[in-house]
Order: C-alpha cells, then sequence, then structure tokens
C-alpha cells in the first residue's frame, strides 16, 4: 500500500477512532511521513473536541428567551384579536351600505306630501293608494318611487339614524334651527333588501 | 406541551403557527445554544450573537420564514439564517473585531476546570491557541469547522446552512483541518528559531 492509496481507503475522517486494518498498521509502521500526518490529524479533532466541549456550556442569555416569549404572546394574541373582529368587517360595510342606501332614497324622493300624513297599518300600505305617501298605523311612510310590499313579502327592519332634514323630503315640516339635528327612525326594506318604507320614532 | 422526541420539525413548527407557546419555547431551548455558540464564532462578539440569536427565533415566527421541509431539516435552517444575519451584520461594518486577524480581544469562552493546575495549565493553552486558530481562519472555512466539528452538524444540515453542495462541504473541511494545522504548527515553533543562521566557521 502506497501513500494515496492509505488515505484513500481510510474508512473515517482521520480525526475519529480508528481501526486500522493490518495493511494500514503496515503502512503506518515503514512510512514515517505519513504516521506524523496522521498523528496530527488525530491530535487535530481531540483538540476540537475538547474545545467544542468547553465551549458547550454556553448559551444565549436568559433575557433573550423572556424578549422572545413577549414576542410570540404579541403576535399570537394579536393574530386572535383579528380573528375575533373578523366578523366586524363585513357587519360594519353592509349597515354603511344600508345607511347610505336608505338615506340616498329618503333624499332622492321627489314627491312632497302635501298634509301631514294619517297612519293606516303596514299590512294595508301593500295595497296603499298608488301615490303611496300616507303613513300606516304604525306610522311607517311609504318611500316615493319604492315599491309596494306584496302581502307575503318577507320583510325587514333596520334602526337608523338619519338627517333630520329626510323628514323634510317626506312632507313634515320642521324648523331650521333643527335641521341639521339626526332622528332616529325605522327603515323597512323589502325582500330585495331596497328600503320601501320609514317610520321617524320622536 | 413540550416537542416530543420523535415529532419531526414540520410538526413542531406547525405547532408553533398555530400558537403552541411550549413548543416555541422547547424548540428554542433545544436549539438556541448551537446557534448561539455558532454565531459567537463567526461574530467574536458575545452582543452580536445575543441579538441574531433572537433575530432568528424571531423569523421563524413569521408566516413567510421561508422554511422549507423538502430542502432540509429546521436545524440547518436556522444555522442558514444565522449565518446570513451575520453576514449582513459583518457587511454593515458593525463586527466587534476584524476576521481576517487575531482574535486578541473576543470574549473568551468558558473554559472547563481541571483539577491539575500544570495539565490545566497546559490544557488552557493548547485550547486557547486552537481557539485562536479557528477564529483567524477565513470565514468560509470557519464557519464549516464550527458547524461540523463544534456543533457536530451533519454534512448535509451543514450544507443546507451554507447554501452549498455536500461534496463542497467536505473539501472545506479539508482544506480548513488542514489550514489548522499549519497554523497551530507555526505556533508551535518558536518565531526566533527560524530566524537563527548557522554559525560561520572561522577556523
Amino acid at each position: 500500500m502506497n501513500c494515496q492509496e492509505f488515505w484513500k481507503r481510510l474508512s473515517k475522517p482521520p480525526g475519529t477512532e480508528l481501526d486500522l486494518g493490518g495493511e494500514h498498521r503496515a503502512h503506518l509502521a515503514e512510512c514515517v511521513a505519513c504516521s506524523a500526518h496522521l498523528a496530527r490529524q488525530q491530535e487535530l479533532a481531540h483538540g476540537l473536541r475538547h474545545l467544542a466541549e468547553s465551549t458547550r456550556g454556553l448559551r444565549a442569555p436568559g433575557r433573550v428567551e423572556g424578549r422572545l416569549l413577549r414576542a410570540f404572546r404579541a403576535q399570537n394574541g394579536a393574530t386572535a384579536g383579528m380573528q375575533r373582529n373578523r366578523w366586524l368587517v363585513p357587519l360594519c360595510w353592509a349597515t354603511a351600505a344600508v345607511l347610505l342606501l336608505a338615506t340616498g332614497l329618503l333624499l332622492t324622493g321627489t314627491r312632497q306630501p302635501a298634509t301631514p300624513h294619517s297612519l293606516p297599518a303596514v299590512a294595508e300600505m301593500a295595497s296603499a293608494d298608488p301615490d303611496g305617501t300616507t303613513a300606516d298605523a304604525e306610522g311607517f311612510i311609504p318611500l316615493p318611487d319604492a315599491e309596494r310590499i306584496a302581502p307575503n313579502e318577507d320583510v325587514n327592519l333596520v334602526r337608523m339614524e338619519v338627517p333630520r332634514a329626510t323628514m323634510m323630503a317626506l312632507g313634515f315640516s320642521v324648523s331650521d334651527d333643527r335641521v341639521a339635528e339626526p332622528v332616529e327612525a325605522d327603515v323597512l326594506l323589502g325582500s330585495d333588501g331596497l328600503a320601501r318604507a320609514v317610520r321617524f320614532l320622536d | 406541551m413540550m416537542p416530543g422526541p420523535l415529532e419531526s420539525d414540520e410538526e413542531v413548527l406547525l405547532r408553533i403557527r398555530s400558537g403552541d407557546e411550549a413548543a416555541f419555547l422547547g424548540l428554542y431551548r433545544r436549539r438556541q445554544g448551537a446557534i448561539y455558540r455558532f454565531i459567537l464564532h463567526l461574530s467574536a462578539s458575545a452582543s452580536v450573537a445575543e441579538d441574531i440569536t433572537q433575530e432568528v427565533f424571531l423569523a421563524l415566527l413569521r408566516k413567510e420564514c421561508g422554511y422549507d421541509p423538502d430542502r432540509g431539516t429546521l436545524s440547518g435552517y436556522l444555522f442558514g439564517i444565522a449565518r446570513k444575519l451575520v453576514l449582513r451584520h459583518l457587511e454593515r461594518g458593525r463586527a466587534d473585531v476584524p476576521l481576517e486577524t487575531d482574535a486578541e480581544d473576543a470574549p473568551l469562552p468558558e473554559l472547563a476546570v481541571v483539577q491539575d493546575p500544570l495539565g490545566d495549565l497546559t490544557y488552557r493553552e493548547s485550547i486557547e491557541g486552537l481557539r485562536r486558530a479557528v477564529a483567524t481562519l477565513p470565514r468560509r472555512y470557519r464557519e464549516v469547522v464550527v458547524l461540523c466539528d463544534l456543533e457536530e452538524v451533519d454534512y448535509a444540515d451543514a450544507a443546507v446552512a451554507l447554501g452549498c453542495p455536500i461534496g463542497t462541504v467536505r473539501s472545506r473541511l479539508h482544506r480548513a483541518r488542514a489550514l489548522l494545522l499549519e497554523k497551530l504548527n507555526r505556533e508551535r515553533t518558536p518565531q526566533g528559531v527560524k530566524e537563527l543562521k548557522p554559525a560561520r566557521v572561522l577556523i
């Protein structure tokens, strides 16, 4: 076995415990250079193991763990909070859309009732007069140009605040100094989600 | 619940993502020592090692952390993140100690205590000499020695951490050990001896 073959046939890196076969031992016995080189390599591996052991106890200070835990909790708290509040976003949008729609319909109404209203029942409102400007017994006033509610139609009631000026659009008299004040109202939505009638609560 | 011994890295990571604090803590405690020492050996600064260890585990908390189990183990991934952060830090020129020169001012690791004072001194000197030799290796050789010889990371994980093929890890390690031997030999040979010249024979 020559020197090249000796190093090529070493099954393990020189740093590990070598189980040298007869051929290897024979080569080491006759080759001083390989013997010395192997010894140096084993000495280096031994030293590296000691260096590793001497630093094995080194760890990051405890404050790092504390900081990471705080970050972990903050992140997971924030995520959980976001998940809890996820339903709020569509709800807000839906509410805003309904408000906008209802207010728009109220403000763009073109018909002006001439007189203050009598109040027929909601059920009767479905078959109310073609003008649709009279309020039912529960105080609902059909919105101008809105479709009549069919007798068996599902309706929804939404309570909201609208500008008092909306009342003027439906023929109520409002004093100038109170025009800007909001007024609470029930808006009756048809099965298509469109506002059909309104009832002012003040 | 702490990570079980048979639980894969991917499973641990899933539990961490689902908000399992014990899983995160368990992973941190199991891996932080090796990561901290790796950074310490590369940066030669305890404060940098502390900061970057923290950043490595914070990176793990991010959804877009980029860990892909198909590309290697979590251990290799963490060493890789640590290495990149150290390199970024060094590139910014905030290194406390120049890497390619003797790191005389670097914080010394806690050395093991030996009972025999003379033996202890020799032991400390030899270990300290080796530590200096490792610290002054060029970075690409130092990182492979620290990973494979000091932290006993297997070649596959080292390849992931270093972003190179396993064959490159092997060849760098071979070259690194040769360089270490050269350095240690130079250190053992007193400089004055080299400068001695044969005396002129006058008679």
